[in-house]
């Protein structure tokens, strides 16, 4: 090809993407910078002129643009995202390798912005339901203690029922107040080395009670009773309250819940099975997704959110870790999750 | 002589019920609605002990806490903080601030408030 039809292909090409609403770079073979739009100019502050023919080299230190060269230049696949702050908005920055690099800069702050509102109105929310349903648990505890004077077994009866709707409120209000906080991604972090199997042994401790009316019984496999993992202990402990409420839950009468902790090469993997009604093949796909509920067990169990295994999947992620499952319907389920071993203390320093 | 509490709780119907409960057991109960009156309260009376809602119209309670810890007068009055705010950084604060415990109002039954308020009178 020679240079005058290259310069020509060029000058076409420049006329469409100049009306793209998104940013767009291009660049060649050789890395030069041979494409750029006005939106591009807008989004990283520049202008054409002082940067179009450069090679990436030559363009470190640019300011805005930089990042993106950074990012460029350490991308090792032939496609991806990232997320970047660049003067005071959020580009979402997706470059695509294919004869050279072609990169499209789309600003999200509007949709961050409705995301943080929401968010935020969530967690209001959230919060404010908490007083009414705190007024609602108290007066019907002190009918149940007889704080007002007697109540016959049957008003008892009906009073323990509504007492157990109203706590199934509260439960649902702090799940909706950890998922606005998870995906505002304020979600506070403080990882402490943490023995797991403890962990998992005050858990179980807290279901005893539950397991004992659906004559369930739990058991423990400890394998690794010394292994610690660096982790926000309370994070953890949620993951685990919510694999296990779901093994009880989910299980039928007299069925088993069997908790196991290995290490498989440097994780540690806790495995929770149980024998319950398991979750429909066709409908695995969905299980970590928000508000997401199997069809058998809508028929069988009205309650539940629908929001305990996303919890899940985005906490166990967010500390390096994962989340998995293998389920047979009828037959029961086994969820795991592994987490990234604490290395040995004089390996870290 | 019976021991003091004092209920600082914007919200009457909650207010109304734990001062019930605490009456109940055999404590004097004194109440305020917001931040202002509950210091007012505190400086005028003695107190044994104090629970303490965060979320208050004027004041809020962290401020309260923090004035009743400064002052060496009040230093010593155990406080119970009974909210409904519950994320860590509220829990840290109010701790650091020298709260006795943190219960999240919708987390705990009357008799599980005067559970705590017993074991910290005692």
């Amino acid at each position: 090809m020679t240079q005058k039809t290259n310069d020509q292909e060029i000058l076409a090409v420049s006329k469409i993407i100049s009306i793209f609403t998104d940013g767009i770079l291009f660049f060649d073979q050789s890395n030069k910078l041979v494409l750029m739009n006005k939106e591009a100019e807008k989004i990283l502050n520049i202008s054409k002129k002082d940067v179009i023919r450069k090679k990436i080299i030559e363009l470190i230190g640019t300011p805005y643009l930089e990042n993106i060269v950074g990012a460029l230049l350490s991308g090792r696949k032939k496609r991806w995202e990232e997320e970047m702050e660049i003067n005071e908005k959020i580009i979402n920055v997706s470059f695509v390798k294919n004869n050279g690099t072609l990169i499209v800069l789309h600003d999200i702050t509007k949709e961050k912005m409705v995301e943080q509102m929401k968010n935020e109105f969530v967690s209001i929310v959230a919060h404010q339901l908490r007083t009414p349903i705190s007024s609602i648990k108290w007066t019907l505890k002190m009918f149940l203690e007889e704080s007002f004077g007697r109540t016959t077994k049957e008003q008892k009866k009906y009073l323990k029922k509504i007492y157990t709707v109203n706590e199934k409120m509260v439960e649902l209000i702090n799940d909706l107040l950890n998922i606005a906080k998870i995906e505002e991604g304020r979600y506070v972090y403080k990882p402490v080395s943490t023995n797991l199997g403890r962990l998992i042994d005050s858990t179980i401790e807290q279901f005893k009670e539950k397991a004992e009316a659906k004559n369930i019984k739990i058991s423990f496999n400890n394998l690794e009773k010394n292994a610690k993992v660096v982790v926000d202990p309370e994070k953890i402990k949620l993951v685990l309250q919510n694999l296990i409420d779901n093994a009880i839950k989910y299980n039928h009468e007299e069925g088993k819940v069997m908790i196991a902790l290995k290490k498989e090469e440097d994780n540690l993997l806790v495995s929770v099975k149980d024998t319950g009604m398991g979750i429909p093949t066709n409908q695995q796909k969905r299980i970590f997704t928000k508000f997401f509920r199997a069809a058998n067990v809508m028929k069988t169990d009205a309650e539940g959110s629908g929001l305990g295994l996303y919890i899940n999947k985005e906490l166990i992620e967010a500390h390096g870790g994962k989340i998995w499952f293998e389920s047979v319907e009828k037959k029961g389920s086994s969820f795991y999750f592994s987490l990234p071993l604490q290395k040995n203390k004089n390996k870290i320093k | 002589m019976k021991k003091k509490i004092l209920i600082v709780e914007d919200d009457r119907f909650l207010r109304e019920l734990i001062a019930k409960k605490i009456k109940e057991q055999g404590y004097d109960v004194s109440e305020a609605g917001d931040g202002e009156s509950g210091l007012k309260l505190i400086k005028e009376t003695k107190l044994d002990l104090i629970l303490l809602d965060l979320i208050l119209p004027g004041i809020d309670g962290f401020q309260v806490l923090k004035n009743i810890k400064q002052d060496p007068e009040t230093a010593d009055i155990p406080v119970i903080i009974l909210s409904n705010l519950g994320q860590k950084e509220d829990i840290d604060k109010g701790m650091d601030l020298g709260a006795e415990d943190f219960l999240i109002k919708a987390h705990f039954t009357p008799g599980e408030i005067i559970e705590k308020i017993k074991i910290t009178l005692d």
